[in-house]
């Protein structure tokens, strides 16, 4: 606060001022007391941005900075009338080094929000600490169910999708297009279980049959032809595959190779065919039907002008992972410009109203999470050497 | 049962993959005593050579071939230095160190080349497509890597078991002071074979590359694979890494498609039996007498 600011106060204000000063000293403050709601505050405001940058999920991390730095380059580096100062900490690959990562931009860079978050066991440790510390966490990727929902807290929201949400609005559809009973595979994880149960649940529930279940040791198995023959066994006429990154690649490049893709039409969740790993796959991936809340393909003006942005400054494709951190900036931009840190901004959160986003419209629903469209999409041969999610239809 | 048998001869897919790369990691472990911990690494620069020199989905069988060749010459030098590197370093936990030190700053190097993102490595156009197999399609290019694992088992058996050179190399396993009293430059008998064992991994990488693609974290990986091949088949043993290769290919596959849910660790299952039942691996070297 500059001495002029205290000069234009009227007395009983400075002595206020001054008392909140030595609070903050003496630590029972924090450093929001400063900047406690003011609207018409235009100060710096510093938001943690948690993603991974070394690891298994560097490639996501990289597209999620991105995002978030379009969303800000598009606004002249400000959120809600603040300039913003970006602290970026690696989150790394599990919660041994993404807990206390988040801890050193809340505890040490005293930042208003932290928003990124890719690994669910990352977010579910700290929610907690998010809670505790009365800073809002907002988590742009991290699935795990419980995030959101039951353990809601005031302070942790999610503007990307729950694993049960995202394999659940496939369920119908599958029912609808396959021709007899229907394969589950995921990889041994929670991730995985959380989308087979969230597919099973709608697909079942719309009259459809599990041919057999099968989880694939997660991170460990390069080779799935055992479990491909299991599949062409069991005499499913359709399987429902999770797998993300490296796995996905080898999966859906071995059910090609091993015959399956020309036999029985393989489904997922988006993960299965996005960003890197689509065009790892290449053409073996032609035909795979999946569900997600994004595609570069979406016909929109507000799309269209959103990945000729993002082509223009990074010279690649956007992925759903850039699309989530952008609307984090959106849902921020909007936060901050009522209040600028601590449980009004975590308040805020609650009146953001629709985002209009390159995905489409969406709102943060009761439980925290984004209600949003879902799309059917169908890996196709675009322009070149390329393969796109083409979207062949709306979901649920 | 057909489905069994697909998984037998994947298996032996993997398995004769395994061999290439874990054949190099034995040797340099039986003779010199250096647990070569970059070895993982100089896989991953023959795969990521590989990403480099055969892009997109059309892959000629000439370009191929010579990518492994590039990558056997690439991993050859890497080796070569090594071995270099090793020999000054007196000591096992340094040399477990400058290995480890080593790959961290190769898959490093990788990761700024190339990015961090999957790659995937086309087969070599004849055997891209598929062939039926008992009633199943089975990619041609592992029936490829099969036949390749034969003609090098051979080849390494005919090279250690029945040539000059080989006896060499076998009595440098076993005593390595009395070849050197014998007025042979051991030295150079390590080097060649550092170097030998470094390229045929590097060539495992390009080898693998359709099956595993390219990817970081994708090193230390194989490298475990190998030192599980190794710790099976005995230490320095030719015969004891091919055993030890087939049977982990083995486990592998027809172990995961027989019981799904502990096929995460099967193999170390496998190698807690052999370490139990033969402490020095299922075949290890004839070693000198020691009385």
């Amino acid at each position: 606060m500059s001495v002029r600011a205290f000069r234009s106060m009227r007395p009983a204000a400075a002595v206020a001022a001054l008392v909140t000063g030595i609070l903050a000293l003496s630590g029972c403050g924090g450093s929001s007391l400063s900047q406690s709601g003011d609207t018409q505050s235009s100060g710096p405001v510093k938001i943690g941005l948690l993603v991974p940058l070394s690891g298994v999920y560097a490639q996501l991390g990289q597209d999620m900075r991105d995002g978030f730095k379009l969303y800000l380059d598009q606004h002249g580096g400000k959120l809600g009338g603040h300039t913003v100062d970006v602290v970026t900490a690696d989150e790394g690959e599990g919660p041994q080094t993404g807990v206390p990562a988040a801890q050193k931009l809340v505890n040490q860079d005293h930042v208003s929000a932290v928003a990124g978050v890719v690994n669910s066991a990352t977010a579910l440790g700290l929610r907690d600490f998010f809670d505790e510390s009365k800073v809002p966490l907002l988590v742009a990727n991290a699935g795990a169910d419980d995030i959101t929902g039951a353990r809601k807290s005031l302070y942790v929201w999610r503007t990307s999708f729950a694993n049960g949400k995202v394999a659940g609005a496939l369920g119908p559809t599958v029912v609808k297009e396959a021709s007899g009973p229907v394969y589950l595979i995921a990889a041994d994880y929670a991730a995985g279980r959380e989308m087979v149960a969230g597919f099973r649940k709608t697909f079942v529930a719309a009259g459809g049959k599990v041919a057999g279940e099968e989880y694939s040791p997660f991170g460990k198995t390069q080779d799935y032809q055992p479990f491909l023959s299991k599949i062409r066994t069991s005499g499913a006429k359709a399987v429902f595959a999770f797998y993300a990154g490296a796995e996905a690649v080898s999966f859906v490049k071995q059910y090609q190779q091993f015959g399956l893709a020309d036999r029985i039409p393989l489904y997922g969740t988006g993960f299965l065919t996005e960003g890197g790993a689509l065009a790892a796959q290449g053409k073996a991936a032609v035909g795979v039907k999946t569900s997600l809340h994004y595609s570069t393909e979406l016909n929109t003006p507000r799309n269209t002008e959103f990945v000729a942005a993002y082509s223009k400054a990074y010279s690649k494709s956007p992925t759903v992972y850039a699309v989530q951190a952008y609307d984090t900036a959106a849902v921020l931009d909007k936060a901050l410009a009522k209040a600028s840190g601590g449980e009004k901004l975590a308040t805020a959160l609650t009146g953001v109203g629709p985002i209009d986003s390159p995905r489409g419209r969406w709102s943060f629903d009761a439980d925290h999470d984004a209600q949003q469209q879902y799309y059917l999409r169908e890996v196709r041969a675009g322009s070149g050497d390329t393969f796109v999610n083409a979207v062949v239809g709306d979901l649920s | 049962m057909a489905a069994y048998l697909v998984s037998v001869l994947n298996g032996l897919a993997m398995g004769s993959l395994l061999f290439a790369i874990a054949l190099g990691l034995s040797l340099v472990f039986g003779m010199m005593d250096v647990l070569n911990l970059a070895h993982g690494a100089i896989y991953l620069a023959g795969a990521y050579l590989a990403v480099a020199l055969l892009p997109g989905d059309d892959v000629g069988m000439g370009t191929f071939v010579l990518a492994v060749l590039a990558a056997a010459a690439v991993g050859a030098i890497l080796g070569g230095v090594l071995a270099g590197l090793t020999r000054a370093t007196p000591g096992h936990l340094d040399q477990a160190l400058l290995t480890l030190g080593v790959s961290l700053v190769v898959a490093e190097l990788l990761s700024v080349a190339f990015g961090e993102e999957v790659h995937a490595i086309a087969a070599p156009a004849p055997f891209d497509g598929g062939v039926p197999v008992l009633g199943e399609t089975y990619p041609a290019y592992r029936l490829l890597v099969i036949g390749f694992g034969a003609v090098l088992a051979v080849a390494v058996y005919l090279l250690i078991e029945r040539s000059r050179f080989g006896s060499l190399i076998r009595a440098t396993v076993a005593d390595r002071a009395m070849v050197s009293a014998l007025g042979i430059n051991t030295g150079l008998v390590l080097t060649g074979v550092f170097a030998a064992g470094a390229a045929l991994a590097a060539a495992g990488g390009v080898l693998a590359g359709p099956i595993l693609g390219a990817q970081p974290g994708l090193d230390e990986k194989v490298l475990l694979l190998a030192l599980v091949v190794v710790v099976i088949g005995g230490l320095g043993s030719v015969r004891g890494a091919l055993l030890g290769a087939v049977l982990i290919g083995q486990v592998q596959a027809l172990g995961t498609s027989l019981l799904p849910e502990y096929a995460s660790f099967l193999i170390f299952v496998a190698m807690a039996l052999v370490l139990l039942l033969r402490p020095a691996g299922l075949l290890p070297p004839r070693t000198a007498v020691r009385t």
